[in-house]
């Protein structure tokens, strides 16, 4: 039956490239697709360009969310209907590889004489492996903290002092002073004022949303600037999360909000996450990423502001994702694909989406057209995109079995942050765990 | 009319609470849908809505509406012809697995005939597979047959039967009394007309409830249409809610914009239970005074 | 009174009858075959290889079934849905018996049964949507409440300890409805001359449910036992959208473990050996109980 289901679909798929291909002014439509709605009106406008200086191809933009776009995708790989590019992102790219599913561009790249020297430094090699290159930049993001204006301005505090922050694990430092004096409770104390009630408190100064097991927006920036290094080497086999530094941190974080109270605790983290909890006015700073910008603009009525991530015992760390479009091994056009990866990475389309400011394109012109398209609208991201440099940032680890790991991870995280039990123990356990699947 | 004795008191008393707690949620949903997406979370925990505006369905039906979001969103939805895709969709799924499901039902309960027991446990046993097996290789099917993308591609896998439709119509000829069968036969009916003519009727009452039941789960059908029929001339209401919803990327979803897209798509569903409520009620107090 | 020529007629009868129950059966027979045996057929085949979707499967033999036996996040999430099925079927049940008995008894309006059965009119997926957004720890309507009378704020879904109780609380909200519509609709069957007789004798309320009641809706009370077992056992929507199986794996149900690895982890074969087990374990459950309900047969006939 297996062979029966396989050999259906090896049929199927090569009735379709057999079906007598309409006699030549036909169009080709190439499909591409991506996980985050806010950006599909912006590639419309680049596909507008693009059909307009290269008749014959026009491009169908569809869109999924991300928890769906997954399971879309692997469906449609294996019905053989799947889109022709395709957004894709580092967790998935072993996997990817190992399948098959993607073509190399690296003789297309080469033929075409492109320069991957284009793009902020990182961002084309990630997607590189061999000398093999399996995407094309498309946009990246880091971490930065969210705060509400109002607040910090009604706590006393010069924004300024927020550009300075540092932390560490033993005291918190610079940031934990912060949060303490943001917390305010329902009597109005702040968090370092005596009589201060952590059962009753308004306003928590820290809130992030529910844990997962990278820790993206929620502590990986704290974690790695205490030296935590989630694995040992892009596609590796040895996660690290059995390290001190992990489990100081994560003590510390837990402890903020268990027995201080300055943080919303894990349990006090529903689905809402926190965008909505810092749109209600609960909160005075969040930790979150920058394909947020625009959710924090829309949601709040209150004056927002953007400060970069403290500085830890080894400095100043962010997570630095980079995404890229791939082109599926079974598309029946992968010429006109190139082609349109190719506009996809190229000047003119990261330069119209950096102006629509909903993501900081790979290109350094894009990224500038981004930061005036924000300035426009008063809001300086500088926090953002001064942290994309290799020093000061860390990459989203590559290995296999990303979504397996991922999910032992996240319980043991949300384990040590609910308090279950000794930290170190937790995370040594799961580590141990998942090095078993290698 | 009686007087109404404490047992009886407490009694309305418990269904009051029954009848508030039924409706709190649905009113939540249509308090969120009539409040200003940036007043959604300050105003979560109130009753009524803090800013009172339209807008949202306006947006929602793609008309214009005075509340603009910053970050721009994907194309928009039509709701309508997803209306009446899940319209399509839910009156052959439903009207096509009743009566089948009833001439198999009506069989395994009234006739004998070798392998019935079997085939009936058989058709049992298919409730209890989870339906997240049958999925993939249906939808390799679907896709072998080349139906993709159309309504009959859809409703294949419901139409001709669902086993808790035939179990559940089953039941009700089991316990539906046999002398009228006996005296048609008599009479020289042939099998069918026993069953249209006589069999079925009785069971009016069942079977609009059951219709009931099916309309709103093919209504609310999620995963097979998602998976074969995103395309926009096919697609319910279901599915262009979950469109709706991940257009938001990453974030929080547009909960205004969401609930608001939500009661458009209940309506049609209170609609029909209001319409065929009444027909229950007279068949089941018909049945009820035999 | 029939005597002579009886067993030719029976017999001619009988194949009649057989060839007729065929026909009558014909349609939904090819539905069952083509969309749930031959599937089913295949999901078994899938479930001795190791396919992840992308590549040709591989065949294993058993592999995936002896894995299955020592995985412990299999062993948790097949407890968690016992958990869910305890925590549901009796109070839905219940509050569906009860629902409907009010209701024949002082309310027969139709508004009422529609008011009642409204929750169910939403699916699974927006009644999750609703509830979440309801039993936000901090933002909540429901926490808002409880912090008003004295109780103070709840994690909910939030809570590893609270959150399978609160998914099944939802569960139970959108099914209330339908559970007492089914069980009022088996009222409406039972001959009213038994209330009135039972009443003559001076028989209480409860004596009436008791005696009267309860016995003629066993037919009824089989078909949404059993049917809410193997619903419940089935708990996938809401766990997907409220919680995603945790916190702290706390609502990794069956089935979210089996679209896990199906959807996920890509791991086709054995998501499909874990589906076999929980099938085959629902065909046993539901043999006992129908025999402890000897659903086949009401007490009326």
């Amino acid at each position: 039956m297996k062979r029966h289901l396989i050999g259906a679909i090896a049929a199927t798929t090569a009735l379709t490239s057999l079906s007598p291909l309409p006699a030549s002014a036909e169009d080709v439509t190439l499909t591409y697709t991506m996980w985050d709605g806010n950006q599909a009106p912006v590639y419309r406008q680049c596909a507008d360009k693009f059909e307009a200086a290269n008749p014959g191809i026009k491009i169908k933009i569809s869109q999924d969310a991300w928890d769906n776009y997954w399971t879309t995708l692997t469906t449609s790989f294996v019905s053989g209907t799947a889109p022709d590019v395709f957004v894709n992102h580092l967790s998935r790219f072993p996997e990817f590889l190992t399948n098959g599913v993607m073509v190399d561009l690296s003789e297309r790249i080469a033929a075409d004489q492109v320069d991957m020297n284009a793009y902020l430094p990182g961002l084309a090699e990630v997607w590189n492996k061999d000398g093999q290159q399996w995407g094309m930049p498309k946009d990246w993001d880091t971490i930065a903290l969210v705060y509400n204006k109002k607040m910090i301005a009604d706590a006393g505090i010069k924004e300024e002092d927020l550009k300075n922050l540092d932390w560490n694990p033993k005291d918190g430092g610079s940031l934990e002073k912060l949060l303490a004096h943001l917390t305010l409770d329902q009597n109005g104390k702040r968090g370092d004022e005596p009589g201060f009630d952590k059962s009753k408190v308004a306003v928590y100064g820290w809130a992030t949303d529910r844990t997962d097991g990278y820790g993206q927006t929620q502590w990986s920036f704290l974690a790695v600037s205490n030296g935590f290094k989630p694995i040992d080497k892009a596609w590796g086999t040895q996660y690290g999360y059995d390290s001190p530094a992990l489990a100081e941190t994560l003590t510390w974080q837990r402890d903020l909000a268990l027995k201080k109270g300055f943080a919303l605790s894990q349990e006090q983290t529903g689905k809402l996450n926190a965008t909505a909890i810092f749109a209600a006015g609960k909160a005075a700073i969040v930790p979150d990423g920058s394909w947020n910008i625009g959710t924090y603009r829309d949601a709040s009525k209150m004056e927002i502001g953007f400060a970069p991530v403290p500085k830890g015992p080894e400095g100043r760390r962010s997570m630095f994702n980079g995404l890229a479009d791939s082109i599926w091994s079974g598309s029946q056009h992968q010429d006109e694909a190139w082609k349109w990866v190719k506009y996809l990475s190229g000047s003119e389309c990261q330069t119209i989406v950096g102006k629509a400011g909903v993501v900081f394109p790979a290109r350094p012109e894009g990224v500038t057209a981004a930061e005036e398209a924000h300035k426009a609208k008063n809001l300086d991201v500088s926090a953002f995109v001064m942290l994309a440099t290799p020093e000061t940032t860390f990459p989203f680890p590559i290995s296999d079995y990303a979504s397996e790991i991922s999910t032992v991870l996240t319980t043991a995280v949300e384990n040590v942050l609910l308090d279950k039990g000794d930290p170190a123990t937790l995370l040594k356990d799961a580590n141990d765990q998942v090095n078993g699947m290698f | 009319m009686k007087t109404i004795t404490p047992q009886a008191a407490l009694g309305y008393l418990v269904l009051a609470v029954f009848v508030f707690l039924s409706l709190l949620p649905l009113w939540m949903a249509l308090k969120i849908a009539l409040t200003h997406p940036s007043d959604v979370y300050t105003s979560a925990a109130s009753l009524t809505p803090e800013t009172f505006t339209l807008g949202n369905f306006l947006r929602v039906m793609g008309l214009p509406s005075d509340i603009e979001l910053t970050a721009s969103r994907a194309s928009p939805i039509d709701f309508m012809l997803a209306l009446r895709n899940s319209v399509i969709y839910t009156a052959l799924t439903v009207s096509g697995q009743i009566f089948f499901s009833a001439l198999a039902a009506y069989a395994f309960a009234r006739m004998s005939f070798p392998g019935r027991d079997l085939l009936f446990f058989a058709f049992l046993a298919a409730t209890m597979i989870p339906s997240m097996v049958l999925f993939i290789p249906n939808f390799i099917l679907v896709k072998q047959l080349g139906l993709l993308n159309t309504f009959t591609g859809l409703v294949a896998p419901t139409i001709l039967m669902t086993p808790f439709a035939v179990f559940f119509l089953r039941q009700f000829f089991l316990s539906s009394p046999k002398e009228l069968d006996e005296a048609a036969r008599l009479e020289g009916a042939s099998q069918f007309q026993i069953f249209w003519r006589i069999a079925l009727p009785i069971q009016k009452g069942p079977i609009a409830t059951l219709g009931i039941l099916l309309a709103i789960q093919s209504w609310n059908e999620f995963f097979w249409p998602f998976l074969v029929g995103r395309d926009a001339s096919v697609r319910v209401m279901a599915v262009a809610l979950s469109d709706f919803m991940s257009q938001t990327g990453r974030g929080n979803p547009d909960w205004s914009g969401l609930m608001a897209a939500i009661v458009l798509s209940i309506i049609p569903v209170i609609t029909l239970l209001v319409v065929f409520g009444r027909q229950i009620v007279e068949s089941l107090q018909t049945s009820g005074m035999k | 009174m029939m005597k002579a020529g009886s067993n030719v007629s029976r017999a001619r009868r009988r194949r009649k009858e057989t060839l007729t129950g065929l026909l009558f059966v014909a349609p939904a027979l090819v539905g069952f075959l083509v969309f749930y045996l031959l599937p089913t057929l295949r999901a078994i085949q899938i479930s001795l290889t190791d396919w992840n979707l992308m590549r040709a499967p591989k065949f294993v033999g058993f592999a995936n079934y002896t894995k299955l036996l020592g995985d412990e996040n299999f062993w948790h999430s097949a407890w968690v849905t016992f958990a869910y099925v305890l925590y549901n079927i009796p109070i839905q049940t219940a509050l569906g018996l009860l629902l409907a008995v009010l209701s024949d008894r002082l309310a027969r309006a139709v508004s009422l049964r529609a008011v009642i059965i409204a929750p169910y009119l939403i699916s699974n997926v927006v009644a999750a949507l609703v509830w979440l957004m309801m039993l936000d720890p901090i933002l909540g309507l429901v926490n808002g409440f409880l912090e008003i009378v004295g109780i103070g704020r709840q994690g909910f879904l939030a809570s590893p300890d609270q959150a399978m109780v609160s998914v099944a609380a939802i569960s139970t909200w959108r099914h209330t409805g339908l559970t007492a519509l089914l069980f009022y609709a088996g009222l409406q069957a039972i001959p009213r001359h038994l209330y009135e007789a039972a009443r003559l004798e001076g028989a209480g309320e409860w004596t009436m449910f008791h005696r009267i009641t309860l016995p003629l809706l066993r037919p009824v009370l089989a078909f949404v036992l059993v049917t809410s077992l193997i619903g419940s056992f089935q708990v996938f929507d809401v766990i997907a959208v409220a919680t995603a199986g945790g916190p702290s794996n706390s609502t990794r149900v069956i089935l979210w473990y089996i679209y896990e690895n199906a959807f996920k982890f890509n791991k086709m074969g054995y998501a499909s050996a874990i589906s076999v087990v929980l099938f085959v374990t629902l065909i046993l459950v539901t043999l006992l109980q129908m025999r402890l309900l000897k659903a086949d047969q009401s007490d009326l006939t």
